[in-house]
């Protein structure tokens, strides 16, 4: 009896000493991203950061494009099949453009961004750290935060909202390739009903302010593990993972908020 | 003030009752150093005793949990950050690893001070670089990439990036570690040079004892998170002091034990063997 | 770093290819057209009943898009809907002052539109006019309704 006590007890300082650094990590993500995103680029700050917009936005288009494009696709054939039935087949356009403007694009556009960028951008800084490359910076009288994390950071902000538009014209255009070259949808239906329904504030605005949500979120969980973690092989591999994770969680957790103040009716 | 003093005896950089520690590991109990103006001083002490530690507490990285650090008469940790990294422009710091910036090549590693710290014109900054790079021998290397250089090429490159903006002060972290014989002279012979040529005053955190004996005008050896002996190497050569000698003449066992701590050999052995027997 | 003219051309590209992006979905996707409201002219008409219309529906006539609903607002004269149509100014002055407005389904449960037919009266329609001869939405439930008291009356 007494032992079990001791034993929960026990629980319970672990439960609190976990939430305790939790939190302190939390107070050094906001500290480090407060110190890093203000601050005024110089002209070679600009550089760096058109260098970084590269490494993470155009050569992650390819793999967001491809995934826009099938997921149009599947998009539009599971719709049609559901939509055949009710004889309403020439809301497909409708129900394409709106699932992936306001759902699809910003979420699958960040999860892949976090796998491909975000990951990179954690390994890339962890290297840094852990061949003293940062500490060196700071040695030399540069701060890291402004020349190594502002510019990914920035970067990263800028680069995913772009993506998702990317995905979403992709993959608005993969579901008319279905829709209509393949299943026969009425081409002038299937544009009309998405014109009368999709309206440039609520769908394609608030999007884009999910991606940027997102955006911040994802490049800041990425930068912020490259830079906080042990320095070690070991460490490097595990904060990869932890961005990947953390990021995905962050995404589809954050999406329900902004789902739920956008379109659920609460406001 | 006594910034412009030339007298060498004036100390450089002055450590006082430094207390130091990692969670609940004390790293330093009370260590007290003065480091003379354009001497090089070495400081040497077995793996483990926190060498690495003083220098990132020297450079500011770290702060100390007691005690402080004069350089040039200015408290390291009660700079605000801009004075900090003021002060940091007149020091250079050789790492271990080199810690060459992988995305530039060899050239713009050790332009790098100078383009971030002056509004010098292209042309001078090349006659810099290339100056620098002459005197450390890898002038002909300067389109390579970090990735392609070997260790004692990328630590030569790193001092080269050290001395570009003309330091007061350089911090060398275990510049001796894992080098061929070949590259070990050059680095030792650079050290020496440097310091004659620039005046600089120099720190040299080492555990190679032959080598560091042969550059520095002063040692301090460090266990315990103390200073265990300090003076010229000729005198410590020839201290009596157990945890000196052992140090210095390189003796497997003594003060410092051959063994990690560990229960009696005899009982761990027996009492491993009547489990099993019992079992 | 050789490579800066070929790295921010495919920047410029990125950022461009994001921009042409946002263009698409704002014209083609989201309806979004560039003419100015000068191109149209209004007219208004009452509906005792407008059942599902929306703001932005079509108005059609002859099943031809001529236009679409501008705003609909409640009438406190007579509590009606007022429904406020923008129509393509090459019709004005050219639709006869009986013309009238029906409210009308696409597909049984399609969206609702406006359908206008034209009627003979030598007067025409001009720019805020009033069209007086309306047909409310066909409303599912109140047909039904009709349909069980005749059922019951007869």
């Amino acid at each position: 009896m007494q032992s079990k006590l001791k034993q929960g007890a026990a629980y319970i300082t672990r439960l609190g000493r976990q939430g305790c650094e939790a939190m302190e990590a939390l107070g050094r993500a906001g500290v480090f991203l407060a110190q890093s995103a203000v601050g005024i680029p110089s002209k070679e700050g600009w550089a760096l950061w058109l260098k970084q917009l590269h490494f993470v936005g155009v050569l992650s288009l390819a793999i967001v494009l491809v995934s826009g494009l099938f997921i149009g696709m599947v998009l539009a054939l599971q719709g049609y099949t559901i939509l055949v039935d009710f004889g309403a087949e020439q809301a497909l356009g409708q129900m394409v453009a709106l699932s992936l403007l306001r759902e699809l694009a910003p979420v699958v556009a960040a999860l892949l961004f976090a796998g491909r960028a975000g990951s990179a951008l954690t390994a890339e800084i962890g290297l840094m750290k852990a061949t003293e490359q940062l500490t060196s910076m700071e040695m030399i009288g540069v701060d890291p935060l402004r020349r190594v994390v502002a510019p990914r950071l920035w970067a990263g902000f800028v680069a995913l909202p772009i993506l998702t538009v990317g995905f979403s014209v992709v993959g608005i255009w993969g579901g008319y390739l279905v829709g209509v070259e393949w299943l026969g949808v009425f081409e002038g239906s299937y544009w009309g009903n998405m014109q009368s329904s999709v309206s440039f504030i609520n769908d394609v605005g608030n999007g884009m302010i999910k991606s940027l949500v997102f955006a911040v979120v994802v490049t800041w969980i990425a930068v912020f593990q490259g830079y906080d973690l042990v320095p070690t092989s070991e460490g490097i591999s595990r904060a990869t993972t932890r961005t990947v994770v953390y990021s995905s969680l962050a995404v589809l957790g954050l999406d329900f908020v902004l789902t739920a103040v956008m379109f659920g009716g609460l406001s | 003030m006594k910034v412009n003093q030339p007298m060498t005896d004036v100390p450089f950089i002055e450590i006082e009752d430094l207390h130091f520690s990692r969670g609940e590991h004390d790293i330093f109990r009370g260590v007290n150093m003065t480091i003379p103006r354009g001497k090089v001083t070495a400081i040497m002490g077995p793996s483990g005793t926190g060498k690495t530690t003083l220098l990132k507490l020297i450079g500011g990285q770290l702060t100390p949990d007691r005690g402080r650090v004069l350089i040039d008469g200015l408290d390291v940790h009660r700079l605000s950050r801009k004075a900090l990294f003021a002060l940091r422009k007149r020091m250079g710091m050789l790492f271990q690893s080199g810690a060459l910036f992988s995305d530039l090549d060899v050239f713009e590693n050790v332009a790098f001070p100078l383009r971030v710290h002056t509004d010098l014109p292209d042309a001078m900054i090349r006659d810099l670089v290339l100056l620098k790079l002459q005197a450390v021998g890898l002038r002909g290397a300067r389109t390579l990439t970090p990735a392609e250089l070997s260790g004692g090429m990328a630590r030569r490159v790193a001092l080269a990036r050290a001395v570009a903006l003309d330091p007061e002060l350089i911090l060398y972290d275990e510049p001796f570690v894992g080098q061929d014989p070949i590259s070990m002279g050059v680095l030792v012979q650079l050290i020496k040079r440097l310091n004659q040529a620039l005046s600089l005053t120099s720190v040299v955190v080492s555990h190679d004892i032959k080598e560091t004996l042969s550059i520095a005008d002063h040692l301090y050896l460090i266990a315990d998170g103390q200073v265990v002996a300090h003076g010229t190497p000729q005198t410590l050569d020839a201290n009596q002091d157990p945890r000196v000698s052992q140090f210095i003449h390189g003796e497997p066992d003594g003060p410092v034990p051959f063994h990690y701590p560990a229960e009696s050999f005899y009982r761990d052995i027996l009492g491993h063997a009547s489990v099993t027997r019992a079992g | 770093m050789k490579r800066t003219k070929t790295m921010e051309f495919g920047v410029g590209l990125f950022m461009l290819a994001g921009i042409l992006g946002l263009v698409f979905l704002g014209m083609r996707v989201s309806g979004l057209t560039l003419s100015t409201p000068s191109d149209t002219f209004r007219l208004e008409a009452n509906f005792s009943n407008i059942g599902g219309l929306k703001p932005r529906a079509r108005v059609t006539m002859a099943g031809v898009t001529v236009g679409r609903v501008e705003a609909i607002e409640l009438d406190t004269e007579w509590y009606d809907a007022r429904v406020i149509l923008s129509l393509n100014s090459e019709l004005e002055g050219q639709l006869s002052r009986d013309t009238t407005a029906a409210i009308l389904t696409a597909g049984l449960l399609g969206e609702q539109y406006i359908g206008l037919s034209v009627g003979g009266d030598p007067d025409v329609l001009h720019d805020g006019d009033i069209i007086r001869d309306t047909q409310s939405a066909l409303v599912l439930e109140e047909l039904i309704q009709q349909f069980v008291s005749n059922m019951v009356s007869s």
